[in-house]
């Protein structure tokens, strides 16, 4: 096959010939691919973990029961014992808890019907503990407590040792009175879990008369259905009856902002991977142009010469794609434990122990990368195809194909541009929710219209530097200038491939500074207090393990000298409309007589005369737009005592959780879910108090009953800042990953485009230019190549940026989220764009400079 | 066996159109071994180009053998450029990468030979033109008239109907130049068809026949015994 033969006997020399080159551009598809690897397992790794967690606790259980986060009353569970296919159903407490002891370790509490939830679950009792199994003994004493073994063997606690934990009364002493192996639910968590009896855990939790939820199983031959029916029956509405499955997909739903953002950012790092690939295939069409000629005068086909350069990217792609995946592999390694945590603070308590993920997505992903590196070669090896032997031929080709606009780009380019504004008018109209895709498929095909455009860009840039700048740069800074004129379509190419990637940071810094700008905004608008007080980390959105405080104390830090007022904070995850939505009760008429909250819809008098005790509530701009809710409208939540109806007092700008927030009174809380805790309690000082002293006191009073935390304002917003920078860490890696492969792509580019050029510089240096001089001209070039890219390319990602905003954030999280420019990043990015290109021309510039010039003006 | 009949090639400068050929009719014979001479720019290359398959004329038809060259596929043509004629350029265009035997046997490779089949063939063309020595040598390790000879051998390899020249001495000194004109005829002599491009009259002296070419159009056809005369 000739095909062979060529790839063999021409592209193997090339390959051996270039070998920096060569590993440059792999390295950018490993790159690439490794990053799209590692997302896929972290996000595989993090349902995996949840997944199994779902099914170690449910056991046998066939359906789960849940209600309002706050928990709901026990007596349904006799009611749901007696619908008709049920045969156990057993009540559950479960809680995240820290132990007050060692590195206060945070764990899982299961309180369970010691008596019963054999018939669900299966505990595995190890030897040493046989004579506890005596559940009445256990029953027995309410200080009875059950540890996994691999937790007592981490924290060196014994069997009928005492055991330290945290709980809403305080810190209370336990006794170890079983070791249970790691079986059934004693997996959860990684073995970092306990059992209790239901009524311990529920006093020891606030939960008195409450549970979490109320776990099934059927009678031989009922139907899961039918019997889900006849328990929806016997409950009041907005209850949750669930398969184990079915909570996993719960799950699923509730990450799947984090799951798409991170998603979104490897296909950034694959699309400018597919960049570099373009790129470099350009390039070397370019410079390979003469041998295309040749081998087409010689008989070699249109589609053969395509199937060369695709079949050398193949090979290229192949080798860089696997060895992506080995580092996909690594990096999901080392980053699973941030994630694990960030999943943590931020949506759900996690304890991801190790990655998850099987060969099919692996292949898939090695696939894409090569497929990916295969679609962005095909462009310019057609192109290449088109070369004609003739004009390739010649010792000097008639006019550059290019240097000015062929008639088919300029259509190409205004089809791409007209395709784009399309789409965004269509996604306008539509509202963006329907088609939040058409944004990022526009945001492409803007790309590629400006990629078109590159000549006529380089054009201006470089008349611009004439009427400027050149003449301050002496001889040098002309040539240089007219060389890039001279070979316009050869530089744009670069140009090209430089600003995509500039484009691609800029747009992507910019949107991540849009969003943390419009968080602080919104944080400085709402916490304004001066001391923060919980029992757990002080930012506890999600899971995270931060077990809250009674009503009582309120009084307490009132009585604290120097203590202006208290105000609680509590705060529940609630089902509303199928979605897991944050609810913050607070006390709304304190809170607003000094935090100037800030309000998308409707105004703040409604929201003191409407909330402060009364049956109302309000939702956020996310929630408003997701449901269309407007100040007036009503809507019904689930509560302990079945739907109850709200009226909607306002649209408030909360971006506490991506999936929705709800404010409500803390006393219609209080009184509707008859829930007492507070999770945090804010405090305000009196005038010229001192901040420490207070915190110190509250510490001395409060700290030996329970762990707390009493955080200054500054500190407190501190750590509020490290974890919004922690929930970024993803899109930080590939952001750098896809500055990475831009660098790689400037130093391709630039190499091949100068070595290229021995015989021009033989000919510089034959009337007498120094070496010096030449190096000069070459590393003036490669900067202002770079300096046209990095201009291109930020005020493109400024564009971008703007549409991207709207089209993800802004309807994820709220219309609120304006742009803000990240000058020092833009900055950075043009500044990184001319250093890196002018360091690229470093070598060649050194080697333009040792060109012998015999032998450059003798070679063809 | 060529024939040009009425053949017109037309191209575009800009805005402008160049006639580079204007109603060019010609019939080559085979064995014959055909000068052509004329200006620069008066059109010499275009015809080679359009006889041997490298470019379609904008009017009138082509034959090699009395198949069309005209108005047929790009791949079609390119069928023709592999197995039917044979290059031989001012700038030799040897592909650098390659040895001078890999560089003669890419015609071969290209058409699909295994290289244990074309690796031979190669040897003997090098070794009958004097080149054996050299066969592992790369394009920059040799002299111009080594380049050129490594050129005609890849020419050659495919026993073409026809050789192509595009002023195959006017890179070359001219002792050197004479070397290759020595070998062009003594091909012609075992029978191969050659068309000649140059614009030095010793060199078209080779030929058996001589046409001049004035603004894309024939203007002289003289049929000479050979360089003696
Ligand atoms: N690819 C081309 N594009 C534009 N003009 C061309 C091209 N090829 C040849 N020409 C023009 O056609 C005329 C004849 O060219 P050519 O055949 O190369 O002349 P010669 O070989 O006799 O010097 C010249 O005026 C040349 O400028
Ligand atoms: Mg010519």
């Amino acid at each position: 096959m000739n095909f062979s033969n060529l790839l063999r006997h021409i592209s193997f020399k090339h390959i051996k010939l270039n070998k920096t080159q060569l590993a440059l551009i792999m390295g950018g598809i490993c790159l690439g691919v490794a990053a799209i690897v590692s997302i896929d397992i972290v996000n595989h790794s993090v349902l995996a973990s949840f997944e199994s967690a779902i099914n170690h606790i449910s056991g046998r259980a066939a359906l789960m029961v849940s209600g309002p986060e706050a928990g709901f009353p026990e007596e349904f569970i006799e009611q749901i014992q007696s619908v008709t296919g049920v045969e156990y159903a057993v009540p559950v407490i479960e809680t995240n808890a820290n132990l007050a002891q060692g590195q206060g370790r945070s764990l899982v509490i299961l309180g369970v019907d010691v008596l019963q939830d054999h018939q669900i679950r299966n505990y595995a009792i190890s030897d040493e503990s046989a004579d506890i199994p005596d559940p009445l003994l256990f029953l027995a004493r309410p200080d009875s407590i059950l540890l996994t073994r691999s937790l007592a063997d981490r924290e060196q606690i014994k069997l009928d040792q005492e055991v330290k934990v945290q709980t809403v009364a305080g810190i209370h002493t336990f006794k170890v009175r079983g070791l249970l192996n790691p079986e059934g639910p004693a997996k959860v968590a990684g073995g970092d879990m306990a059992v209790m009896d239901l009524a311990a855990a529920q006093l020891a939790f606030g939960k008195e008369g409450r549970i979490d939820h109320i776990d099934l199983s059927l009678l031989p031959g009922e139907q899961l259905d039918t019997v889900k029916t006849r328990i929806q029956k016997v409950l009041p509405a907005g209850y949750e009856i669930d398969t184990p499955a079915g909570r996993t997909k719960q799950v699923e739903l509730l990450l799947i902002h984090f799951r798409k953002a991170i998603r979104l950012t490897g296909f950034m790092a694959i699309f400018v991977g597919m960049y570099l690939i373009y790129n470099s295939v350009s390039i070397s069409v370019v410079q390979r142009r003469k041998e295309i000629g040749i081998l087409r005068a010689l008989g070699v086909r249109r589609g053969e010469i395509i199937a060369l350069f695709l079949g050398e990217t193949l090979v290229i792609s192949l080798c860089g794609s696997l060895l992506g995946v080995l580092l996909g592999l690594a990096m999901a390694k080392l980053t699973i434990h941030t994630i694990s945590q960030i999943i943590t603070e931020v949506y759900l308590k996690t304890t991801i122990t190790d990655i998850a993920w099987s060969w099919p997505t692996l292949f898939q992903n090695a696939a894409m990368g090569i497929l990916a590196g295969l679609a962005a070669a095909a462009f310019p090896a057609i192109a290449s195809s088109r070369i004609s032997p003739i004009s390739a031929i010649r010792s000097l080709p008639y006019a550059e194909n290019g240097s000015a606009q062929s008639s088919k780009t300029k259509i190409a380019a205004t089809i791409t541009l007209l395709l784009a504004i399309l789409l965004l008018m269509l996604h306008k109209i539509t509202g963006g929710r329907q088609i939040a895709d058409a944004t990022h498929f526009a945001v492409v095909l803007i790309l590629l219209c400006i990629s078109l455009h590159t000549p006529i860009f380089l054009k201006w840039f470089l008349d611009i530097f004439h009427l400027l700048l050149s003449k301050r740069l002496g001889a040098g800074g002309r040539l240089a200038g007219l060389n890039l004129q001279k070979n316009l379509a050869r530089n744009a190419v670069v140009v090209a491939s430089i600003f995509c990637s500039i484009t691609l940071f800029v747009c992507s810094a910019c949107l991540i500074h849009s969003f943390r700008q419009s968080v602080f905004a919104y944080i400085d608008s709402i916490i304004r207090a001066d001391i923060f007080v919980s029992s757990g980390h002080p930012m506890t959105t999600g899971g995270s393990p931060s077990i809250p405080m009674p009503a009582e104390m309120l009084k307490e830090f009132e009585e604290i000298p120097g203590v202006l007022m208290a105000e609680p904070y509590r705060k529940v995850y609630t089902h509303f409309n199928g979605k897991r939505v944050l609810l913050a009760a607070f006390d709304v008429t304190a809170r607003l007589s000094y935090c100037p909250a800030m309000l998308a819809d409707g105004n703040r008098e409604d929201l003191l005369r409407l909330l402060p005790d009364k049956e109302y509530i309000a939702v956020n701009e996310g929630l408003s737009a997701q449901h269309g809710l407007k100040p007036g409208d009503k809507v019904m939540l689930p509560t302990p005592s079945g739907p109850h109806a709200f009226g909607v007092a306002a649209v408030v700008v909360d971006y506490a959780s991506d999936s929705g927030c709800l404010w409500m009174d803390i006393q219609t809380y209080r009184r509707i879910y008859q829930d007492h805790l507070v999770d945090m309690y804010e405090l305000r000082l009196k005038p010229n108090t001192e901040i420490e002293p207070v915190c110190t006191t509250i510490l001395e009073r409060m700290g030996q009953k329970r762990r707390i935390f009493a955080l200054p304002a500054g500190e407190f917003k501190e750590e509020v800042r490290k974890m919004l920078n922690r929930s970024f860490v993803v899109t930080n890696a590939v952001n750098i990953i896809t500055l990475l492969i831009a660098a790689l792509g400037i130093i391709v580019t630039l190499l091949a485009s100068v070595l290229e050029r021995t015989r021009e510089i033989g000919v510089l240096r034959s009337i007498g230019m120094l070496r010096t001089q030449v190096a000069a001209i070459v590393i003036i070039e490669s900067a202002l190549i770079g300096a046209a890219a990095g201009l291109l390319g930020a005020a493109v990602g400024l564009l971008i940026g703007r549409l991207e905003l709207e089209a993800f954030f802004q309807l994820n999280m709220g219309a609120s989220i304006s742009f803000h420019v990240h000058y020092a990043a833009t900055a950075l990015a043009i500044l990184l764009a001319i250093i890196l290109s002018a360091l690229a021309g470093l070598y060649p510039a050194h080697r333009a400079a040792k060109t012998n010039i015999v032998e450059a003006l003798a070679y063809e | 066996m060529i024939e040009l009949k009425n053949v017109s090639k037309q191209y575009r400068q800009g805005a402008r159109a160049v006639y580079a050929l204007k109603d060019v009719s010609l019939s080559i014979q085979k064995g014959e071994f055909l000068s052509i001479m004329g200006a620069s720019g008066s059109g010499k290359s275009t015809l080679l180009n359009l006889v041997g398959g490298l470019d379609q004329p904008s009017a009138g038809e082509v034959f090699i053998n009395a198949k069309p060259l005209h108005g047929i596929s790009d791949s079609e043509l390119t069928l023709i450029r592999r197995r039917q004629v044979g290059f031989i350029f001012q700038f030799f265009n040897l592909l650098p990468l390659l040895t001078a035997i890999e560089n003669v046997g890419l015609p071969l490779l290209v058409d699909g030979l295994p290289f244990t089949r074309v690796k031979p063939m190669a040897e003997a063309i090098l070794h009958k033109i004097g080149l054996a020595a050299r066969a592992e040598h790369r394009p920059e390790q040799l002299s111009g008239g080594e380049m050129q000879r490594v050129a005609i051998a890849r020419a050659l390899i495919t026993n073409p109907a026809v050789l192509l020249a595009d002023e195959p001495t006017g890179n070359l000194d001219s002792h050197t130049g004479e070397e290759i004109l020595l070998l062009l005829k003594s091909l012609h002599e075992q029978g191969q068809t050659i068309i000649m491009v140059t614009h030095d009259s010793k060199a078209a002296a080779y030929g058996t026949r001589i046409i001049t070419l004035k603004d894309g159009a024939l203007s002289q056809d003289v049929a000479i015994g050979g360089p003696l005369a």
